[in-house]
């Protein structure tokens, strides 16, 4: 579905994706993980074309969109929430989702359509509708924030560290919505910092580190890796905290 | 105590054109960041072509206003173009320097070509009078007033009922969450900038009858416009609406109660008042995230 091959993209002092392959399979959800300026969540941006990639091709469907803008890029169906901040804070819930909207302003009976699909599925859209979206706490605000990417009826949503700052209880809300949604048919492409809960969460594994794909693999797989484990996790593997798993498949490694 | 009811009801009727003079100046900050000081020129610029249209065509000055404001909003759109769109993403203190550098321009031109007098504009009606009751109300300043308020209003349903609007209050409040869904930031804050301007058309047509000018009479305005858009809160519509009618209220029961020389100043004790107990202004927003 989405495809990355030898992307090179920065922000002028040096390049931070130094040929980044990856690829999206429809209807996975594939975690990135790595540590801090791995370039996790350029990834997402070039992807997004808020960051022009200086070579490489990206590719969605099989048709090139890493020459596009960003507006034409939302158009085929990808979507961005980014780390945090993303709302309107003195827009009502309700007319936040409706600018996720904007595209397809002119279409009013698809926008009234869209809208009801996006209140049915997040509800707090619906209890909080004329609350001003800077006094929602963080968990609401990220679940706002989901719901205002589904009003393109996305085909891919790129979520850059949905747990940041989220307590439990709001991060398994968090977690519900982007399972329902991926059931649903939607691809997620995913960065987190928290390893345990985005491999737990994903079909498909990517581990970055110095601007580059290191480990490639199944969720399971990154998680049992005993790399992954000495890099990330300080010894232990991600899915058997009482040392490093010798029996899990091993995840491929990808051209390092 | 009709003193005092005459007082106020001149002082709301002149609020409300401050208020319309004052909504451009706090659109245009709210939604770019940049501090238009040439906005006191804008309406200068109207006034001395709205005086023009009058003496030459005999036209009503207020009514010239559906002429001033078309051209305001191409004026304003092509100034941001070539001019204020090479300074975005600078600090607001470089559009200070921009916008006073093109207020003085437009003061040169129209010293070269209207010459430095006084003018004022006086349709038919200039010396006559409403009279409700007790009081009296001059019909320049109750025509002005409607004018004025039919604008805020239209603006007010533009901004909050119409996609443009919220593409623009989007843009206002977060410009990397307006572009993620779709908000092209030029062309929003050139739309902005243009509408901003727009407000002159109306509000230089009505300062032309209401008010005596010269090229150089907006370094007046632009203080009094600043003072009312900082006391309501920069960028905030309602602070600037507020704003207007502190200033308007102020000036009216100075001059009513004392005199006239004091009620500029009285206008600025309230904003210094103001600003020591709520430093954001009176609307300057105040929400959930600001305090964590």
């Amino acid at each position: 579905m989405l495809s990355l091959k030898g992307v090179v993209a920065g922000y002028g002092g040096g390049s931070v994706l130094q040929g980044v392959d990856l690829e999206c399979a429809p209807q996975t959800i594939t975690c990135i993980v790595g540590p801090n300026g791995a370039g996790k969540s350029t990834v997402l941006r070039v992807i997004s074309g808020l960051l022009k990639p200086s070579s490489g091709e990206i590719s969605m469907n099989g048709e090139t969109i890493g020459d596009r803008s960003p507006d034409e890029i939302l158009r085929k169906g990808i979507t961005q929430v980014p780390q945090s901040h993303a709302l309107f804070p003195a827009m009502s819930v309700r007319e936040n989702v409706l600018m996720g909207g904007y595209l397809i302003r002119k279409n009013r009976a698809l926008l009234r359509e869209r809208l009801d699909m996006v209140l049915e599925r997040v509800p707090i859209v619906a209890t909080r509708a004329s609350d001003n979206a800077g006094n929602l706490s963080g968990g609401q605000r990220r679940m706002v924030e989901i719901a205002r990417c589904l009003m393109l009826d996305p085909k891919l949503i790129l979520l850059d560290e949905p747990s940041l700052g989220l307590d439990p209880r709001s991060l398994s809300g968090v977690a519900g919505l982007i399972n329902e949604l991926n059931q649903a048919g939607t691809t997620v492409l995913l960065v987190e910092q928290n390893v345990r809960l985005g491999l737990g969460l994903a079909t498909h594994g990517v581990v970055m580190e110095g601007g580059k794909v290191r480990l490639t693999g199944t969720a399971s797989a990154v998680k049992d890796d005993p790399e992954i484990a000495s890099l990330y996790l300080g010894g232990a593997s991600a899915s058997s905290p009482g040392g490093p798993s010798s029996g899990g498949p091993k995840a491929e490694a990808a051209g390092v | 105590m009709t003193h005092l009811v005459q007082a106020i009801a001149l002082g709301l009727l002149i609020g409300g054109v401050y208020a319309l003079m004052a909504s451009g100046l706090t659109l245009i900050f709210g939604v770019m960041r940049i501090i238009n000081i040439a906005q006191g020129a804008f309406l200068i610029l109207v006034a001395m072509l709205t005086w023009w249209l009058w003496h030459e065509t005999g036209i009503d000055p207020i009514l010239a206003s559906v002429v001033t404001t078309p051209l305001m909003f191409g004026f304003g759109w092509v100034a941001y173009r070539l001019l204020l769109s090479r300074i975005r993403g600078s600090s607001a203190s470089m559009s200070v320097l921009l916008t006073f550098g093109f207020a003085l321009v437009i003061e040169g031109v129209l010293n070269i070509t209207a010459g430095n007098k006084f003018k004022s504009a006086t349709p038919s009606y200039f010396e006559e009078s409403f009279r409700v009751g007790a009081i009296s109300l001059p019909k320049a300043q109750v025509f002005g007033f409607l004018a004025a308020m039919a604008v805020l209003a239209a603006l007010y349903f533009v901004l909050t009922r119409t996609w443009t609007g919220r593409a623009i209050r989007a843009a206002t409040q977060n410009p990397s969450g307006a572009a993620l869904v779709g908000v092209g930031a030029t062309g929003t804050a050139a739309l902005a900038f243009a509408i901003g301007s727009a407000t002159t058309g109306v509000g230089g047509s009505i300062l032309s009858v209401l008010y005596p000018f010269f090229p150089a009479s907006h370094y007046d305005w632009i203080s009094r416009l600043l003072g009312i858009v900082v006391l309501g809160g920069m960028g905030s519509l309602p602070g600037a609406l507020v704003g207007a009618g502190i200033l308007g209220l102020a000036e009216t029961l100075t001059a009513t109660y004392g005199s006239l020389n004091w009620s500029t100043l009285v206008f600025y004790i309230v904003i210094m008042v103001v600003l020591l107990i709520r430093p954001q202004g009176l609307f300057g927003a105040k929400l959930r995230e600001d305090t964590v």
